[in-house]
């Protein structure tokens, strides 16, 4: 495309969202309140994904050790365990550490294991977990596959809390994702018709742009380009309104919410990926109504 | 530069055109007059391409009009100028602006559109209200602006469907005074009219229609009739686009 032509064609757009620029205000609006729901979902998606990435870092797991096994075998599990994807550390926990550790935790009631006589605890590897790792799914595999090593009693590591934070992201990863896919369908619609009704202020100036020789994309340029401007503009609105939001909120519900780091506002690129995402929906909004009204 | 042959048209069945046929050569200025509902607008319409005919060839500057695909239809129209009756002339544009959508669309080079529209702004004596809007200007000098638009691209053939039909007399000769200048130049010019005082004066072709069809074509004569034989397959027609306006 020659450079006056996209030169024209912006023009062009600009004097449309000018024109009609009541309705332009109100699809802008619109835009940014949809932008607004799914900007607010990233968000906390992006910060439960990020605290999941934190109690990844705490994660540990415990590999209970069958007793009588050898110092060699221990020393071959040891390495065994380092060696495997998903572990960051490892260290070994002999059954008496585990019990001076147990006592410490007991502090001040230690005479409930005073009639125990022997030590009832077994050796362990106490294994720290990679974040990466901080999904029920993956951990499971890895807990399954350690269980199977020979002289390992048993296995275990916070399941529950892993399996709640972990169902909590897949809601708000599917449930984000059908409400943005509906979110940008309503987009598509509201650009399909602000275009729509630009398309029908200018019909005379269409109709005779075709009469003069305009190819079907010399008209269709700037109805395009006004349509991406709007959801664009809907877009930054949203993200702005949202970034206004964040920061100005109390320190105290921040403090609330949020996980040991704090809380996170949307990454930049996520915020390019929003405002261009939402110049695709325009794009695709525009065009719906321009086709529909030179056909 | 224009041949049609037997073409038929047809508005739910009723006929608009029936079996036309003619040829215009190149340089040459025809009048189609006739009564109201004779046929002339449609006819206009079928050399712009804005309708299609239902039986017949149309051949344009060599090109088929029935083979031409709806996204070329536009690069023929930038070799014809059009002047409508009603002008069409956009109202919040000034006068430059109107003139220069014409250049914008063909991708002209901005540089370039002042130099033509001003030039062609001089040609039809309007240079000085190039930048008053068409509802300050008359009747008369908004056509003069529509012609000048219809010519700015330089197209090699000029059409006009009842000119003069919304101006008084004086105006009307002026319009016509600018068509017989153009044609001078070299422009083929149809005008369809039912001026028919205009019409004699300027002693021009002039075929005449009624009902549809050809009723006299005042300079018939063997090299302007197609009437009759078979009807040609192909008249050495070729479908490529042979202008040079694609940008």
């Amino acid at each position: 495309m020659k450079g006056y032509r996209l030169f024209y064609f912006i023009a062009e757009a600009f004097r449309g969202l000018r024109a009609n620029s009541i309705v332009n205000l109100l699809a802008v609006g619109t835009i940014s309140m949809a932008m607004l729901i799914v900007g607010f979902f990233l968000l906390v998606f992006f910060n439960v994904q990020n605290a999941m990435n934190s109690l990844g870092d705490q994660l540990e797991m415990s590999v209970y050790l069958k007793d009588g096994l050898t110092n060699h075998e221990k020393d071959y599990l040891f390495s065994r365990l380092k060696a495997e994807a998903g572990v960051r550390k490892a260290t070994y926990l002999s059954k008496a550490e585990a019990l001076t550790l147990f006592k410490k935790e007991l502090k001040g009631q230690e005479t409930l294991i005073q009639g125990l006589g022997e030590n009832p605890l077994p050796d362990s590897f106490e294994i720290s977990i990679d974040h990466r790792y901080a999904n029920s799914q993956r951990l499971e595999t890895l807990v399954k596959k350690i269980a199977a090593y020979p002289g390992i009693e048993d296995v275990s590591y916070g399941k529950q809390g892993v399996e709640i934070l972990t169902g909590f992201l897949k809601l708000l990863m599917y449930g984000g994702t059908a409400l943005a896919v509906l979110l940008g369908v309503s987009i598509v619609f509201i650009i399909s018709n602000s275009v729509r009704l630009a398309l029908y202020s200018r019909g005379q100036e269409i109709e005779l742009m075709q009469w003069i020789g305009a190819t079907r994309h010399f008209i269709q340029g700037p109805f395009l380009i006004e349509g991406m401007m709007l959801a664009m503009l809907g877009s930054a609105l949203a993200i702005g309104v949202l970034a206004a939001l964040f920061y100005l909120l109390p320190q105290e519900v921040i403090l609330f919410l949020s996980r040991p780091n704090g809380l996170d506002f949307l990454p930049p690129a996520v915020i390019t990926y929003i405002i261009m995402g939402g110049g695709v929906l325009g794009l695709i909004g525009g065009f719906i109504s321009v086709n529909k009204f030179l056909d | 530069m224009i041949q049609l042959y037997r073409i038929s048209k047809y508005y739910e069945g009723v006929p608009a055109l029936r079996e036309v046929s003619f040829r215009v050569n190149k340089g040459e200025f025809v009048f189609i007059t006739g009564p109201s509902g004779a046929g002339k607008t449609t006819l206009l319409k079928i050399l712009f391409c804005a309708e299609l005919a239902d039986e017949g060839q149309v051949i344009i500057q060599g090109i088929n009009a029935f083979r031409l695909t709806s996204s070329n239809i536009p690069y023929l129209r930038r070799n014809i100028g059009f002047v409508f009756q009603d002008y069409k002339l956009l109202p919040h544009k000034t006068i430059f602006d109107n003139i220069a959508l014409a250049l914008k669309v063909v991708g002209t080079p901005y540089g370039e559109i002042e130099r033509r529209v001003y030039q062609v702004l001089k040609k039809v004596g309007m240079e000085e209200k190039r930048h008053l809007i068409p509802p300050k200007l008359s009747g008369g000098e908004q056509q003069k602006i529509a012609v000048a638009r219809a010519l700015v691209n330089e197209p090699q053939i000029l059409l006009a469907d009842e000119p003069t039909g919304n101006l008084d007399p004086e105006s009307g000769k002026d319009v016509f005074r600018l068509f017989k200048d153009i044609n001078m130049k070299g422009t083929t010019v149809l005008v369809a009219t039912h001026d028919w005082e205009t019409v004699r004066k300027m002693q021009r072709r002039i075929i005449t229609m009624a009902q549809g069809r050809v009723t006299d074509d005042g300079s018939q004569s063997p090299q302007h009739t197609l009437t009759t034989g078979p009807l040609p397959a192909d008249l050495g027609i070729t479908t490529r686009r042979p202008f040079d306006t694609k940008p």
